[in-house]
């Protein structure tokens, strides 16, 4: 029997939010041992649900990528907080919560009375976790925004792409994971301080905020030498015969990289010799590389040269993550098997936790744990069940 | 002012960006975290011991001064709130020294490429000897086992070999990199919880944990739907540039000024009808090309062009203002100078001020949280290095004077880098 990686155990999560912020957050939560129960709309649930991608294209509640890969390993039911029977139930499990987290627009919450004052009533020593674009206050707080606008506002945007063109966003929705993971950092804060003095306290996330904090160069370049730092072009990336790598030489790295390319009379050129010397002859460089390099393949290149200490990368797709022998040997991608859904290859837990295994259990379908958390924790029967799904409560 | 993580000792070897990142945040919430490097070896962030003016550093008043390495910016931002002390690691008297405060430490840090601590003799096994329940965190950028565990890596080619730079692109064009090395900054900001749940399994069962992080999974982990419509559809995700997966129109639009934009983000039918009505087009809203998204998406080019026209003679912070009282989802392209002066960051207190004096006192990066009793600030500026040596010597290590001058004649904790430049 192996042993299972729960540092979390015991901790009661009670999960508001919908869509990747806070899904993240609860993900990592619930994967790491706390009893999470995600609470989504009856009848539609989670955004998640109907945004894919969905197996063949065929839409499907149960079978959602983005909604299983967030929601592992939680309990879910349904409630709907827009009925005042609803709010009375959600009382109910506020006061049975460790940490509560939600990420509706700034104030909804607080209209459906969990403000942190009446959350502060219901249960004192609750951790109540809010996400939102801009956070809970400031004159931006009720700003309509998306991993677009916040990657533009956050200064992300502007030091990214070609300086010849329009700034260009990351792919994928990395504003909303960032801000998964600080609601997730912020809450083990709370958390921490709450077990020691038995204090809990409101944690308001900002998505800006967390881009702010990681764009760094931008603000830093402007604040420390009044310049600013422009769109960069992208650190060189060669075009390969099945792709493109990423060629880094440092001042160590050259006189190996002359060896490699079959081209020792380079070390003394006086061209190349320092770093300022290369980046002043980068296009006469860049057309020795491209020589050399065109016709070979990427993952050669990569192993070769970084087994002479030299930090390169080449572009991965998702077909070369899911061959990598890198993440093969540790096991990245896991297998979960769900009653609708199907056995379907997920991206694991980043990390490992001593010598334990982390116990990857599937999403909930919708509504899935409503008999058990309400039966349990609100002491409703089966006839009361039926009567709250009639009223549309759950 | 009560701070959340007081009472915590935090042994940080850790260099550059990910690791120093998420050690300044818990410095910040009142954890004590103890800086290690050497006059030798001293973070490469601090830049070079005899930096030039107009070099790649950021310096104040771009003037490196006689000692850069207490001076560059960046170092300055994720050092802040922490102690440094200067042990030369080589030296076994240097790891005697690291053993002995690690041995009143709750926690290690450290992002060496996989097997530098142990090679130092200051692995987790070595460590718990000293400190049965310490926490390890080791940040490699492949994780600690593995073919690649000694490969090294850049936040640039992480965005490559973790699949962000695959999707990342000109619609149309290759593949390509940000400019914000954006593996570092969400590696550090996620490691603050992962330490923390650590400790609080400690204090339910006791035991201390080694944590093995791969900054390299947990870059690919931001790319959920995209790993699953490869397992689910064997689909291979390329660069849309800045539009977006299902929504349409969305993009950055050129305003007045030079280099000067707006991001557009039109999510649903309604905000396509707000949208059209604030550019003065309301005949747009019912126009069978532009009504459903399906239209929207199949001529977004056309409409790039016809939102280029309506922005382009406008100023990007009115329009902004105008299409979010519309409630259109729209955000100006900041840069650095905008960051700095931003309305909401400055409402929120989001900069915080310090440095060493007066004439060095500047706005620096906060946290991406917010905490309504315990807010946590920046405690202190950016050590010196080596500024705390003798102090943590004694008080932590319980080193005897002679003892601290010995390990000082030795060489083990010098901390002027000039020593070793040629």
């Amino acid at each position: 029997m192996p042993n299972l990686a729960s540092p979390l155990a015991g901790v009661k999560v009670l999960d508001f939010s919908q869509g990747t912020s806070g899904g993240v957050s609860t993900k990592l939560m619930a994967v790491m041992g706390a009893d999470v129960v995600k609470v989504e709309p009856p009848g539609v649930g989670d955004v998640t649900r109907a945004q894919g991608p969905f197996p063949g294209d065929l839409p499907h509640p149960e079978k959602s990528g983005q909604f299983l890969y967030l929601n592992t390993n939680k309990r879910g039911v349904t409630l709907s907080l827009e009925h005042p029977t609803g709010r009375a139930a959600a009382r109910r499990l506020v006061e049975w919560a460790d940490v509560i987290v939600e990420n509706f627009r700034p104030g909804q919450f607080a209209e459906w009375g969990f403000g942190y004052d009446e959350v502060e009533r219901i249960n004192p020593g609750a951790i109540l976790v809010s996400t939102a674009p801009f956070g809970q206050s400031g004159p931006y707080r009720d700003f309509r925004g998306n991993d677009h606008i916040v990657q533009a506002l956050g200064g992300l945007m502007y030091v990214t792409g070609d300086p010849k063109r329009e700034p260009l966003r990351i792919g994928g929705e990395p504003t909303d994971y960032f801000s998964g993971f600080s609601a997730f950092s912020g809450a083990l804060i709370a958390l921490t301080y709450r077990d020691l003095s038995g204090i809990g306290q409101h944690v308001d996330v900002s998505a800006h905020e967390g881009i702010a904090v990681a764009q760094m160069y931008s603000a830093l370049s402007y604040i420390f030498t009044g310049a600013e730092r422009g769109r960069q072009a992208a650190s060189p990336l060669y075009r390969v015969s099945d792709g493109q790598v990423g060629v880094s030489l440092r001042q160590q790295d050259w006189p190996g990289f002359c060896q490699m390319i079959g081209r020792p009379e380079l070390e003394q050129d006086d061209r190349f010799k320092d770093m300022a010397a290369r980046r002043a002859n980068q296009e006469a460089l860049t057309a020795i590389i491209n020589e050399w390099i065109h016709d070979k393949n990427k993952q050669d290149l990569y192993h070769e040269a970084q087994k002479m200490g030299m930090t390169w990368g080449y572009i991965c797709d998702t077909k070369d993550l899911m061959e990598s022998p890198q993440y093969r040997h540790r096991g990245f991608f896991t297998e979960i098997d769900h009653p609708v859904a199907g056995r379907l290859t997920y991206p694991g837990m980043p990390l490992r936790w001593g010598d334990g295994v982390w116990d990857l259990r599937p999403a909930p379908l919708l509504g899935q744990h409503n008999a058990e958390v309400y039966g349990d924790l609100l002491g409703w029967s089966q006839e009361d069940l039926v009567l709250m799904r009639a009223t549309g409560v759950i | 002012m009560a701070l959340p993580l007081e009472g915590i000792r935090i042994l940080d070897p850790s260099q550059v960006w990910a690791g120093p990142t998420c050690t300044k945040i818990l410095g910040d919430l009142g954890a004590d975290v103890i800086k290690v490097e050497s006059a030798r070896r001293m973070d490469i962030a601090r830049g070079d011991a005899r930096a030039m003016p107009g070099g790649m550093g950021f310096y104040p008043e771009n003037d490196p001064g006689v000692d850069p390495w207490n001076r560059e910016g960046k170092y300055a931002d994720r050092n802040r709130s922490k102690r440094s002390i200067c042990l030369d690691l080589t030296h076994p008297r240097g790891v005697d020294a690291f053993k002995r405060i690690a041995a009143h430490s709750d926690v290690v840090v450290e992002n060496y490429r996989q097997g530098v601590m142990d090679r130092f003799g200051l692995g987790y096994n070595d460590l718990r000897k000293v400190r049965p329940d310490i926490i390890m965190l080791t940040m490699a950028s492949q994780g600690a086992t593995g073919p690649e565990a000694a490969y090294g890596s850049f936040g640039v080619t992480l965005e490559q070999t973790a699949g962000v730079a695959s999707v990342t692109g000109y619609l149309g064009g290759d593949p390509s990199t940000s400019g914000v090395l954006f593996p570092d900054p969400l590696v550090s900001v996620v490691s603050v919880g992962l330490i923390l749940a650590a400790f609080r399994q400690r204090r339910q069962t006791g035991e201390g944990v080694y944590i093995d992080l791969s900054q390299r999974e947990m870059t690919t982990s931001i790319l959920g739907d995209m790993v699953m419509d490869y397992t689910m559809n064997n689909r291979a995700w390329e660069p849309i540039g800045n539009r977006h997966r299902t929504f349409a129109p969305q993009g950055v639009y050129q305003c007045r000024g030079s280099d000067v934009w707006l991001a557009i983000s039109v999510e649903t039918d309604d905000d396509w009808a707000a949208f059209a009505r604030t550019m003065g087009r309301p005949e747009l809203i019912d126009n069978p090309r532009y009504s459903t998204v399906i239209g929207r998406r199949k001529h977004h080019d056309d409409l790039d062009t016809l939102i280029t026209a309506w922005t382009s003679v406008r100023d990007a912070f009115i329009t902004m203002s105008t299409l979010q009282a519309a409630g259109v989802p729209a955000g100006v392209v900041a840069k650095g100078e905008d960051l700095v002066s931003d309305p909401q960051l400055v409402a929120r207190g989001f900069w915080e001020y310090t440095g060493h004096t007066p004439a060095e006192t500047r706005p620096y990066l906060s946290r991406p949280f917010k905490f309504s009793k315990t807010p946590g600030f920046t405690r202190f500026p950016a050590p010196l290095l080596g500024a705390d040596t003798a102090e943590v010597l004694r008080n932590v290590a319980g080193m005897s004077d002679a003892e601290i001058a010995e390990l000082d004649e030795l060489g083990v904790t010098e901390d002027d880098p000039l020593c070793f430049v040629s």
